[in-house]
């Protein structure tokens, strides 16, 4: 077993993360006040509204006796304040240890709790493993209770990874809707926006991440779930786009894609050979799978990248065939127990991970990337963008200016 | 004199009956929102132990729990912290393997020692820890177990406790030399105010041995029993019972009834150590109240501060809530119009000053109360300042957890003599500037429009508002009012109605009075007029005397509030001097005695 963990939050807490961004869901997180405190305080900085948590705080004598009625008056409370369309039950470790029935309570209050849905998931140490599992552990609940709608054909469902997903789409509906191909995305920002997920004849995730979810909306739809790649960088979005024109037969794709690479491929490779001439390499390390997106753009742009994967579903063995074939990722499988192994053994220039291993790392006068704060990275401009300006954002002259001054007077980096 | 007495501050209250605290809402009649920002025994045991910066600190449990546990505290302090990555099967079917081969890892490093915090789950399957240590045979570990439903000051008593079997009592005692107890990571500004404890016993002579625990090393914590005191430095949140136990077995007196949080208090904090070990140190004294006199004489410190109520909401901080509140209280004159607490016993402490104080309300409460006590400032944590800022409150200062990436460093205390100026610059610069520029207008905007009328009826509303803005920026709250309201009218071709001035009041009178002014515009539009009220006040006064006219012009500058008194004074004086009649003289000679 590993010593640390370099991971950005829990599933639960991604999960509080993902459904706080849905307008028309409440989260109820069933679980005790260290758990409620700590989700509390770690989900605020990416909750745009309603920034207080709605919990059971499941006490001392709940654990002995069961603290089913609690959970159930939440409810009936979070039902009466809000009048939301749907609750989701975020059952975390504790009551799952101890064998709360949040179905039967649920299925209890079906007749008291009209026009509002309730749902459950379980998260917590059942996922330990990854964090964005926890997006889509909820959205596979949400789906649960989505009435199916009718089906549109030759349409496109996108299915993203978080709520931060909501808001990056453009990058990609812009192309589709230049084809005149319909198009429904998931997540999005209501609740009523996601349920027409369903009416989406191909579903193409955008992200390794919504495995679970693909397969539960296609058991209810009836779509059919094309993974293709994660449209990140050029050659990635390009590849994705194409990928629905040739499902489709759309020449208006085909089109729009020409247009666009025309227009940036210029550009693009102005971008890889200041990384020909600098070469870097990069080690992604934890990261809510954003290793294999924001991997697969330096990668492109030849820096060498070294990955600790966080996820191995389907989407993310396939994707990492394609990360591997086409551009020489090296996969880190090893179990390590710090950071500092890694650092020690692969001499990164440049590390992207998260807190807890920025401690690690800026000792080293590596800059280190907080993984959490480069998500929407899909599409031909955030890879254009990203590129042109990572060898400045890496401000290596502030790493030298440090390490100069602790060598000069004899600091010690580590105290 | 408590010092060895084993007196705790919290245990000598003597204040008004606790029937006039208020009390949250029962858990079961409410949505459970209130709790949020209160962290529980294992953050307590956790922030204890972490700050042994050379101790490695293990918290058992489910890699998610690490990393969320780790990633919060990260926001305030730099630390490192490990897991022992427990899994589904593992919480099931016993841990100790897991754990074992996590401690060897560990041992391997060659810490000086090994805390292993259980988390929630492991607490409710009563894992086997204890049995796992005794396996390894390693001597410097410790296993810390926090209650669940434990609060986060009785986590990290559990963690100072567990300090104890680490200790060497046979170490040589330190002269002159003391423990500070209680400063431990993610504490609201534990390092400034250390710096500043630092300070001042370093000015008299006397050193600090250890620090339990923030930034502590092991070497220090083992060598903790050389101090000749302890000094409980958050005596109404954690390190008493600690204290006690020190006492006990190392027999170290301890001092826990004196909280350093304004001038008074800090000289106090200071006699009481001068007293234990000796020392005169009244030349110190002198000067650090001779410094903090010279700061209230100041510029607009007293202006400022009597005019300035205060909003506290400190129920992660008992120690700030009763020494915040009593210096602003009795050295400042600043009204705490309302203050939220911990516990009930530090909700008595407070009422000694405040009469409005809260035990745990719920937010909603506390909103509640921030729109009816209209608090100039707002002292509080991530949530009071959201709920400030979303009912536009424009004055807050951060003085608790949680504070969400909130960089604390060694400057900025608010204990000790330099965390009494501290608090007096930051509370008289927000209140000050930020009400100042809110009157401003444009940097090159128009200065007058020339004559504009007003009806009778926003004349009346716009004085009566006035009434209500502190002195010292009434005249140009007003002012700005009113040239908002010219501008208005100018525009829409009218005189300045009731209603555009309600328009123009909503949106440029000082935070803090938009809700208390509307109270002004939604009285009956029966209600007499500003000359008829005035004249109906006029009545009420306790005129015994004649006045000419111009001495009542003058009595109409006075506030409302005010009136009845200004008329006996000015009568008294009158008589005291021979006059029969109260004229604009008489008025002018009272009001030079009285030193305007």
């Amino acid at each position: 077993m590993p010593l640390k963990s370099y991971e950005h939050c829990c599933s639960t807490m991604q999960a509080m993360a993902s459904l706080g961004k849905i307008e028309g869901v409440i989260p109820i997180l069933h679980a005790p006040q260290p758990c409620i405190y700590e989700i509390q305080i770690g989900t605020m900085c990416c909750r745009p509204s309603r920034l207080l948590t709605m919990g059971t705080l499941i006490e001392r004598g709940e654990i002995i006796f069961g603290g089913e009625e609690n959970l159930k008056r939440q409810i009936v409370n979070v039902y009466h304040t809000y009048h939301p369309k749907v609750i989701v039950v975020l059952n975390t470790c504790v009551p799952q240890l101890i064998g709360e029935d949040v179905k039967g309570v649920i299925e209890d209050l079906k007749e008291e709790l009209k026009g509002c849905k309730v749902t459950y998931c379980d998260t917590g140490f059942k996922y330990p493993i990854a964090m964005a599992t926890g997006n889509d552990i909820c959205w596979a609940s949400i789906v649960d209770i989505m009435e199916p709608h009718q089906r549109m054909d030759g349409s496109i469902g996108l299915l993203g990874r978080s709520g931060t997903d909501a808001g990056a789409f453009s990058s990609l509906t812009t192309f589709l809707r230049e084809a005149d191909i319909p198009y429904f995305t998931f997540p999005a920002s209501h609740i009523d926006e996601m349920e027409k997920i369903t009416r989406a004849h191909f579903l193409y995730p955008i992200h390794v991440v919504p495995y679970l979810t693909s397969k539960k909306i296609s058991e209810k739809s009836s779509a059919l779930v094309n993974y293709s790649e994660i449209p990140s960088g050029v050659e990635g979005t390009t590849r994705f786009l194409r990928s629905i024109a040739d499902q489709l037969g759309s020449q208006k794709l085909h089109d729009a894609v020409d247009r666009e690479e025309k227009e940036i491929m210029p550009h693009w490779d102005s971008v890889k050979v200041t990384f020909s001439k600098k070469p870097l390499r990069v080690l992604h390390s934890g990261g809510p799978a954003s290793e294999f997106s924001m991997g697969k753009i330096l990668a492109e742009l030849g820096a060498e990248v070294f990955l600790v994967p966080t996820m191995k579903n389907p989407f993310a063995k396939k994707e990492r065939e394609v990360l591997a074939e086409r551009y020489r990722v090296t996969f880190i499988d090893e179990e390590f127990d710090t950071l500092s192994d890694l650092l020690d053994t692969y001499h990164p220039d440049v590390v992207f991970t998260e807190f807890q291993g920025q401690i690690e790392v800026t000792p080293r006068f590596a800059p280190a990337f907080i993984n959490m704060m480069y998500l929407a990275e899909y599409g031909y401009d955030f890879a254009l963008d990203f590129g042109r300006n990572f060898h400045e954002a890496m401000k290596g002259h502030v790493y030298r200016k440090w390490e100069e001054l602790l060598k000069r007077y004899k600091g010690n980096p580590y105290g | 004199m408590s010092i060895g007495s084993g007196k705790n501050f919290s245990r000598d209250i003597k204040g008004t009956p606790m029937a006039k605290v208020k009390e949250g809402t029962d858990r079961e009649k409410r949505l459970q929102v209130s709790e949020i920002h209160r962290p529980s025994a294992f953050e307590g045991a956790l922030w204890a132990v972490m700050g042994i910066k050379d101790a490695h600190t293990v918290f058992h449990s489910p890699s998610g729990c690490y990393i969320n546990q780790h990633q919060n505290a990260l926001m305030n302090d730099l630390f490192e912290m490990y897991t022992s990555h427990l899994s589904y099967g593992d919480v099931l079917h016993g841990a100790r393997e897991t754990l074992e081969k996590t401690l060897q890892k560990l041992i391997a490093k060659g810490p000086p020692a090994i805390f292993i915090v259980t988390s929630p789950t492991v607490e409710i399957v009563k894992d086997d820890v204890e049995g796992v240590v005794e396996k390894l045979d390693y001597e410097k570990c410790v296993v810390i177990r926090p209650t669940i439903g434990g609060t986060v000051h009785q986590g990290k008593e559990e963690g100072f406790l567990s300090l104890i079997s680490l200790m060497d009592e046979k170490v040589e005692k330190k002269e002159k030399s003391v423990n500070l107890i209680g400063p431990t990571y993610s504490v609201f500004n534990w390092r400034a105010d250390l710096e500043e404890l630092r300070r001042m016993l370093f000015e008299i002579g006397v050193s600090v041995n250890a620090v339990i625990t923030a930034d502590s090393t092991m070497q220090q914590i083992i060598s903790a029993p050389a101090a000749m005191l302890n000094i409980c430095v958050y005596p109404f949140d954690c390190g008493v019972t600690f204290a006690q136990k020190m006492q006990e077995k190392f027999g170290i007196p301890y001092l826990a009834d004196a909280i350093p949080i304004g001038f008074g208090e800090s000289a106090r904090w200071v006699e009481e150590i001068a007293s234990f070990f000796n020392l005169d140190v009244e030349t110190y004294l002198k000067g650090e109240i001779e410094n903090g006199f010279r700061l209230i004489r100041t510029g607009s410190v007293f202006t400022v501060t009597f005019e300035t109520p205060v909003a506290l909401a400190l129920e992660n901080h008992n120690t700030y809530a009763v020494g915040i509140s009593h210096f602003f209280k009795k050295e400042l004159g600043i009204e705490i119009c309302f203050a939220a607490v911990g516990d009930e016993e530090v909700g008595t402490k407070v009422q000694e000053v405040s009469g409005n104080v809260s035990v745990s309300p719920t937010i909603d409460e506390k909103k509640r109360q921030y729109e009816e006590t209209s608090p100039l400032l707002i002292m509080g944590n991530f949530y009071d300042l959201k709920v400030s800022k979303d009912l536009g409150f424009l004055n807050f200062l951060f003085a608790d957890i949680p504070t969400i990436s909130f960089l604390a460093t060694e400057n900025g205390p608010y204990m000790g003599f330099r965390g009494a100026s501290y608090l007096i610059q930051q509370v008289v610069n927000q209140v000050y500037i930020n009400l100042f520029i809110e009157t401003k207008g444009e940097m090159e905007g128009q200065i007058s429009l020339g004559e504009v009328r007003w009806s009778s009826s926003a004349e009346n509303a716009l004085r009566k508002i006035a009434e209500m803005i502190p002195h010292f920026i009434r005249t140009k709250s007003v002012k700005k009012l009113q040239k908002k309201a010219e501008e208005l009218a100018y525009q829409e071709k009218s005189e300045v109605t009731l209603e555009i001035f309600k328009t123009i009041a909503e949106e440029y009178t000082p935070t803090r009075f938009k809700t208390k002014f509307l109270e002004v515009f939604e009285e009956d539009s029966a209600e007499p007029t500003y000359q008829e009220k005035t004249e109906e006040d006029w009545s009420k006064l306790p005129f015994s005397m004649e006045w000419d006219e111009e001495a009542r012009e003058m009595l109409h500058m006075v506030p409302s509030e005010f009136k009845a008194k200004a008329v006996l004074g000015t009568e008294e004086y009158a008589q005291r001097h021979n006059y029969t009649c109260v004229t604009s003289q008489v008025v002018n000679e009272y009001r030079k005695e009285l030193g305007f």
